[in-house]
């Protein structure tokens, strides 16, 4: 661990899909995971900007860290203005948030604007971080099962992304005895209140669209188990096949998409 | 220009007029857009230099934007030196490609991906620029293109209507109407690829000037991995056993030698020959890699689902009848314990061990 580093993590109020119960986000609660990891806690503090009363906020502080600042200010004005003049002041060497918030407008904007406004470089969607010699070393997962390692030096601002390691429970007593520091600050107004909202409607599944013949395959198109993602009309089937030469079609096809040696 | 169909984008056409149009032009011919009154760019990711599932429907997004707005498509693709795109833009619904080179665009250039694309932007005059939603290819270069022009994106956009873009906001419980601004990021799923082939003419243009930024991250490239150990919902190939397979050794040795992950019908989850983490289907895991090997699986509906975002499936069964073998995009009619050796023998051969 360096020493010398302190860090900063934006951390929301998340709601679970299903029941809508307001949790810790799960990307934030993933960056106060890693934070945990790569600085000493009395060096970590996490902000938050928003109400203060929320129960869900000392779930935060029950994972390890010993201080959240909230800017208290009303739902439904932008944050960001006051959160960049917060982050100007403490400066610290490592910002870490999550991907996008899990409630609201959920753009994923903020580390963008965030890391523009305050001149920081920005890596997204990180699922591992080091230190070293006052350089962050970073996996990133790719698609495939890979990962790519990426150095860049501090000050930083990543965003953890969800391969990155589970967040540890939240434990009552150390929720109990961190501090939640509340900041009263402005919010600036926000654009979005003018923008009409409706509740979202799932957009019916087009059976018919590309699928003919008969009932059940219709039916079986509907139910998205066939045809997607198929490309249509190459499709082979080798019957009566010794299997070597079954053997030799396989490999040939893997390696015309390029998936042999890869 | 004789019998070629000349479409003016500066017509207002009715919804009937269009369809008019839609229906005098003869399949196989190829859609012109003339002096298009606004370009609508689409930046496609690429998958292996082919256009991906994903890229197909950002392509029907930006169509469905060009269209309501009498544009024209432009795709634009940021290449390595010297690479090309794999298969014909021109089945996609595209009227122009632009192609950027530079040899950064190989590694991981987010500085040098967005600064070249803003630029791009602003000398074309794009009226709109689309980018799917993936968290480190197009949503990560949309977001920086949009901090870039200082715009205020729609992320999660899921429709158009008229010049107004419709997100998805609020964790998918709201969906909020707002004016489009030029950078739009496509939700995943959100529009259905193009399903008629009808040819545009996918013109090339010259790309103009644009500034070479340099990163300010450091590339370390990827790290070496054992193929096998990778969770099967991150794997980019499967290779799965059903109840049709009993030489257990031999689908080791052949996963190994692929670099595949191991997988598993219910079946034989529940015998005990696989862990419960390989299980594939509605049950099991939910999966889309690029490859999909069934060995001896029947298909079942609720296996079929789960395999229902994957890009390729090989089947080997010995059931010509099977649903798996229905869905494969290559089914070979055999039993897999004799084609299991055939191919570790080519494949021991080919790695020279």
């Amino acid at each position: 661990m360096d020493s010398l580093v302190s860090a900063v993590v934006l951390v929301s109020i998340g709601r679970h899909p299903v029941s809508g119960q307001a949790r810790r986000a799960a990307s934030d609660a993933r960056a106060v995971e890693l934070a945990l990891r790569v600085v000493p806690a009395e060096r970590l503090t996490l902000l938050h900007a928003g109400d203060p009363s929320p129960a869900i906020l000392r779930d935060y502080l029950g994972m390890g860290a010993p201080r959240l600042v909230c800017l208290a200010m009303p739902t439904g004005v932008d944050p960001l203005p006051a959160l960049a003049a917060w982050l100007a002041t403490a400066s610290p060497s490592l910002v870490l948030t999550g991907t996008t918030a899990e409630a609201g407008e959920g753009s994923g904007m903020v580390p963008y604007w965030l890391a523009h406004r305050l001149g920081l470089r920005l890596v997204p969607a990180i699922a591992g971080l080091t230190m070293a010699s006052g350089e962050a070393a970073m996996v990133q997962a790719v698609p495939g099962g890979r990962r790519r390692q990426l150095f860049c030096p501090l000050p930083l601002l990543a965003t953890v992304g969800s391969r990155a390691p589970g967040p540890r429970l939240s434990a009552f007593a150390r929720a109990r005895r961190g501090v939640l520091y509340a900041a009263p600050a402005r919010g600036e107004p926000d654009a979005r209140q003018d923008w009409a909202a409706r509740p979202a409607r799932a957009r019916p599944t087009r059976a018919m669209q590309g699928a003919s013949g008969s009932a059940s395959e219709r039916l079986r198109a509907g139910r998205g188990d066939t045809g997607s993602g198929k490309r249509g009309g190459d499709e082979t089937t080798l019957a009566n096949i010794d299997p070597e030469n079954a053997a030799d079609r396989i490999l040939g096809y893997l390696r015309e998409e390029g998936l042999l040696g890869r | 220009m004789s019998g070629r169909q000349r479409v003016d984008p500066r017509q207002r056409l009715s919804g009937r007029a269009r369809a008019a149009v839609a229906a005098e032009h003869i399949l196989g011919e190829v859609l012109r857009v003339e002096n298009p009154s606004h370009l609508i760019g689409a930046v496609a990711m690429l998958d292996r230099g082919r256009l991906s599932q994903a890229d197909l429907s950002l392509l029907a997004a930006a169509r469905q934007v060009a269209d309501s707005l009498g544009g024209a498509v432009v795709l634009i693709l940021l290449l390595p030196l010297g690479e090309k795109l794999r298969g014909d833009p021109a089945q996609a619904g595209v009227d122009r490609v632009l192609e950027l080179h530079h040899e950064g665009f190989a590694g991981y250039a987010p500085a040098l991906r967005a600064v070249a694309l803003s630029d791009v932007v602003e000398t074309l005059e794009l009226r709109h620029v689309l980018f799917s939603e993936d968290p480190l290819g197009g949503g990560d270069l949309g977001r920086r293109v949009a901090m870039w022009l200082g715009d205020r994106p729609a992320t999660g956009m899921i429709r158009w209507v008229d010049d107004q873009v419709e997100c998805r906001q609020d964790g998918g419980l709201t969906d909020v109407r707002r004016p489009a601004p030029r950078v739009l990021i496509v939700a995943g799923g959100a529009f259905a690829p193009i399903a008629e082939a009808r040819l545009r003419e996918a013109r090339s243009l010259p790309a103009p000037v644009w500034r070479v930024a340099s990163g300010d991250v450091r590339d370390g490239g990827l790290l070496d991995f054992d193929p096998q150990s990778v969770p099967i919902d991150e794997a980019e190939l499967v290779v799965s056993a059903g109840n049709g397979l009993t030489d257990w050794s031999s689908f080791h040795v052949l996963a190994g030698l692929l670099g595949a992950a191991e997988a598993g019908s219910r079946a034989v989850v529940d015998a005990g020959h696989m862990p419960r983490t390989a299980q594939v289907g509605a049950s099991g895991s939910l999966i889309a890699p690029a490859c999909y090997i069934a060995l001896g699986i029947a298909g079942a509906s609720q296996h079929l689902q789960g395999i229902a975002r994957c890009q390729r499936v090989i089947a080997v069964n010995t059931d010509l009848h099977a649903e798996m073998v229905r869905r494969a995009d290559l089914a070979i009619i055999a039993d897999a314990q004799a084609v299991m050796p055939a191919l570790i023998r080519r494949l021991r051969v080919s790695s020279g061990g």
